[in-house]
């Protein structure tokens, strides 16, 4: 329980802080709301507490935000969901204030509240609240309201349903924009709970002076409004009630009302069904995708994978595909890179040989597209592709410039790259691996960056799983054990990383025969005479030495109980003794772990 | 479990830890005032020119960019596999200096072998008022409380660092009234950065391109010129003087005929400089190599560059 954590301050002192001068003591007293009204209880919680409350509003912003989030949840402190009615007066007045923030919680609490109320006490006290407010003088009340009535609604009798349809009405042609944008965002939940015969009527009236709102902004929300609208109407009724609304909007002469069409045209078209999106909105999405604003083509652009969909292989080849091609090379770089984040969907969407034909040379311009992000959106993707035009393909026309990538100076786009290589291992089959990457993957394992570094050594393992222990003996292994006498022990860690990584996979056998004696002549961290005399640097490094002592910990599992016995287990017991604390605490890690080996076992 | 508990336990909180600070969430109060109690046991036994051996990464101003530190890490190797020694200046500026500088004390109680952590002239009582970490630290605590441990245990960080007896390290750069590197170990550092004298000018200090000491743009230390870096290492067997403290584009820039070299490692500094940020990595064979990097992709946050709205333009 929250009341054996937080002790239970004495309820005066935390009365006493909601008067405080210091905000900050202000804010934690109503954080702890709940513990003043438990200490209270439940009676003077609502005589004293709340109209407490009500009388202090003339606070801090900040404070009276976490006043209205407070009271949302509030009702088990006040007795119960039969006096919940006696949180909404303090709510009301916060629906007034100046600040956005508290307003919108103090609505949300309010909704929080009437969901949880009978029927009786919602007309009683919940509508006439909405009223009042939809009444209001100052234009915070009326911009409030119109976030209460799909709350109001459903409990009102008929006379009260014909009032608060006509108030609502009002709302949409308040004089005021800001009542008009909150009338707009609220219309779908609204318009959810109002029934079928007075939606056509009266909703579709009120949503018609808003879609031809003077003010953009207001207009722009209506956009949201056609697709949860749409939803509420019957197919046939859809197509000429919203689909014109839609048509003029994506020509609107605000690029904000054009770029919300666009960014909400998938639900627009699920709205009016795919039937009439292949006759009636494709004209509309090619002007989108077209657009003389760039932010409207980058909404548009986001979309062409999904509507493609919608549309099947003809209408966009037909239709589509010419305008992607021209986004491939749009000026803007954000335009290609949204572009460049779908486009791979399309392939299975075009099938094979228009994807050959028409979408690999685009793949292969934003491959090489000056900008990272674009690069980085196809890589990532690239499986997608396979899949449609088959391996040999992909490797002839694509593995070139992934090649060239494998060497981009952004390391995420490398990274991006390695982490797609086990899967194109796959799909390439061993020999032409061996030939194409096989050198990169060692290259990797020699990067500047950590990050890269540590992905290559996991890449290393994934290949030896695709292609098995003898291919990793031959081709992985011996590179990887040479390098153990890397000069940079970032690099000596790296393979030593590797190692470990590896051993699970190539069993006990090479692990004894082959990754241990390494290892345990790692533990000295000395480099070969030869390096000594001429580099003049004799490694020794801790940090080489503590990494050691956790690979031996990792082959404790794999390797048999007396080669633990014989190799391990001295090697750990030797770096116990080490000058540096940690390698000795790593060390004794292991030790540890030996132990309770030899008592389970 | 056969283990001995006071080994296995001994770290598990820290641990834990350092696993919550590195998704940059700070520690309470109460375990900021219990880690920066051990910091101040491990750092008062730090000399004021702490002697690191190689191979060691050698950082520049973090300034409250938690994102950019984590980015750090990624590019230079996560601690304690990697050796670092940060140059002072964790806080201000950034919106998270809270949970850097809380991060990196933190990984010094932890492995005080593998991370040394400097004092730079925003490591103070007098400046994190101005530029942020003050706010910050009442923003996040609700009090002053964290703010008051951590400056106090600032006093504690060593001024200066020495790699393999060729490198010296420091977050400023030289002073008038130091010669030789048993100066700066003479003197008593546990107190507030101080408005002039040898401590503030190891904080303050900048290398200039004009010869001898000049007086300092900033209002404290001194601008000095490739001759008093020329005799300084010469003077105390030294190859190189590694400094942080001011902005470069490319995150590091050789000075004095390669005898000075600044270390910024705050990519994007204060979120829109639009400079590199860079590290140095020092190696077994005392091999020098600088890696740069960018900005850190910022999860959540929008990308604001995205469109200059026409009333700029």
């Amino acid at each position: 329980m929250a009341m054996l954590d937080e002790p239970l301050y004495p309820i005066a002192i935390l009365i006493d802080e909601l008067k405080n001068e210091d905000i900050q003591l202000r804010l934690n007293s109503i954080r702890r709301l709940s513990t003043i009204a438990r200490a209270l209880g439940e009676e003077r919680t609502r005589k004293e507490l709340i109209p407490f409350l009500s009388e202090n509003n003339d606070d801090d912003d900040e404070v009276l935000l976490a006043m209205a989030e407070e009271l949302g949840v509030f009702i088990p402190y006040v007795g119960g969901v039969e006096y919940a009615h006696v949180l909404l007066p303090p709510l009301e007045t916060l629906c007034t204030v100046e600040e956005t923030c508290v307003r919108d919680k103090a609505v949300e609490s309010l909704c929080r509240i009437g969901l949880q109320m009978k029927e009786s006490e919602i007309v009683d006290w919940f509508v006439p609240l909405a009223k009042r407010l939809a009444a209001g003088e100052w234009f915070t009340a009326r911009v409030s309201s119109c976030g209460l009535f799909h709350i109001a609604y459903p409990s009102s009798p008929d006379m009260l349903k014909a009032e608060l349809r006509s108030i609502y009405g009002q709302l949409c042609q308040d004089d005021m924009p800001m009542v008009r944008r909150s009338a707009a965002s609220n219309l779908g939940k609204f318009a959810s709970t109002v029934e079928q015969s007075h939606l056509k009527a009266d909703v579709m009236s009120m949503f018609e002076d808003l879609t031809h709102d003077d003010q953009d902004s207001v207009r722009l929300l209506a956009v949201e409004g056609c697709a949860s609208l749409g939803k509420l109407l019957e197919p046939s009724e859809c197509v000429s009630h919203i689909l014109p609304v839609i048509i003029n909007f994506s020509q609107d002469k605000s690029w904000r009302v054009r770029y919300m069409v666009a960014n909400q045209l998938y639900e627009l078209s699920e709205a009016v069904g795919p039937e009439t999106t292949r006759s009636e909105l494709v004209p509309a999405y090619v002007r989108l995708l077209r657009d003389n604003e760039a932010e409207v083509r980058i909404a548009a652009a986001g979309k062409v994978t999904k509507f493609s969909q919608i549309l099947g292989p003809e209408l966009a080849i037909q239709h589509i595909l010419p305008c992607v091609k021209d986004l491939s090379s749009d000026s803007s770089q954000h335009v290609r890179s949204a572009l460049a984040s779908v486009i791979m969907g399309m392939a299975p969407v075009l099938r094979k040989d228009a994807t050959i034909e028409q979408l690999l040379p685009i793949f292969l311009s934003l491959l090489k597209d000056e900008f990272p992000d674009v690069r980085l959106n196809i890589i990532s993707k690239l499986d997608q592709v396979n899949q449609v035009i088959g391996i040999d393909l992909l490797s002839q026309s694509l593995l070139p410039a992934i090649v060239e990538l494998a060497e981009d100076k952004h390391w995420r786009v490398r990274l991006a790259i390695i982490e797609y290589i086990p899967l194109l291992a796959s799909q390439l089959g061993v020999r032409f691996f061996d030939d194409k990457l096989g050198a990169l993957c060692m290259q990797w394992l020699e990067d500047k960056v950590f990050s890269i570094r540590d992905a290559a050594a996991n890449n290393l393992k994934r290949l030896a799983e695709e292609f098995g222990p003898e291919w990793a003996m031959q081709h992985i292994v011996p590179q990887v054990l040479d390098n153990m006498n890397n000069p940079h022990y970032l690099y000596r860690m790296t393979f030593l990383h590797a190692i470990s990584l590896l051993s699970p996979v190539m069993g006990a056998d090479i692990t004894f025969q082959k990754l241990l004696p390494v290892i345990i002549n790692a533990s000295k961290d000395r480099p070969p005479v030869a390096f000594v005399t001429i580099i003049l640097c004799g490694f020794r490094v801790p940090n080489i030495k503590f990494n050691v002592a956790k690979v031996l910990q990792s082959f404790l599992p794999i390797v048999d109980s007396s080669v633990v016995e014989k190799t391990i287990r001295p090697c750990l017991v030797e770096l116990t003794e080490d000058p540096d604390m940690d390698v000795r605490y790593f060390a004794g890690q292991a030790l540890q772990s030996c132990d309770q080996l030899m008592i389970s076992g | 479990m056969s283990g001995n508990p006071a080994q296995t336990g001994s770290h598990g909180n820290l641990d834990e830890q350092i696993a919550q600070l590195m998704q940059c969430k700070p520690l309470s109060e109460q375990e900021v005032r219990v880690l920066c109690d051990k910091a101040k046991e491990i750092l008062m036994e730090e000399s004021n020119v702490q002697p690191v051996k190689s191979p060691v990464t050698i950082c520049g101003d973090i300034h409250g960019q938690f994102h950019d530190l984590a980015e750090l890490f990624r590019i230079g190797g996560k601690c304690p596999d990697t050796n670092y020694l940060f140059m002072g200046d964790y806080v201000d500026r950034g919106y998270y200096s809270v949970e850097t500088v809380t991060l990196l004390v933190a990984l010094k109680v932890r492995f005080s072998q593998r991370i040394t952590i400097l004092r730079g002239n925003h490591e103070s009582r007098q400046i994190t008022q101005v530029y942020g970490f003050y706010d910050e630290c009442l923003r996040k605590y609700g009090n002053a409380n964290v703010w008051k441990i951590f400056t106090d245990l600032f006093d504690y960080f060593p001024l200066t660092a020495l790699v393999e007896s060729e490198i010296f390290c420091l977050h400023g750069g030289l002073s008038p009234s130091i010669e030789t590197l048993d100066n700066i170990r003479n003197f008593d550092r546990v107190q507030e950065v101080p408005h002039e004298g040898p401590m503030c000018d190891l904080l303050w200090s900048d290398p200039d391109d004009r010869c001898g000491w000049g007086i300092s743009p900033r209002g404290a230390g001194y601008t000095f010129g490739q001759d008093i870096s020329e005799q300084f290492n010469h003077t105390n067997s030294l190859k190189l003087i590694a400094r942080a403290h001011q902005l470069v584009m490319e995150g590091y820039n050789w000075g004095h005929d390669q005898k000075v070299v600044t270390i910024f490692s705050a990519p994007n500094y204060c979120y829109r400089c639009g400079n590199m940020a860079s590290i140095l990595e020092v190696d077994d064979c005392k091999g020098h190599t600088f890696i740069q990097f960018e900005p850190a992709p910022r999860r959540g946050e929008p990308d604001v560059t995205r469109r200059t709205p026409d009333y700029f333009l």
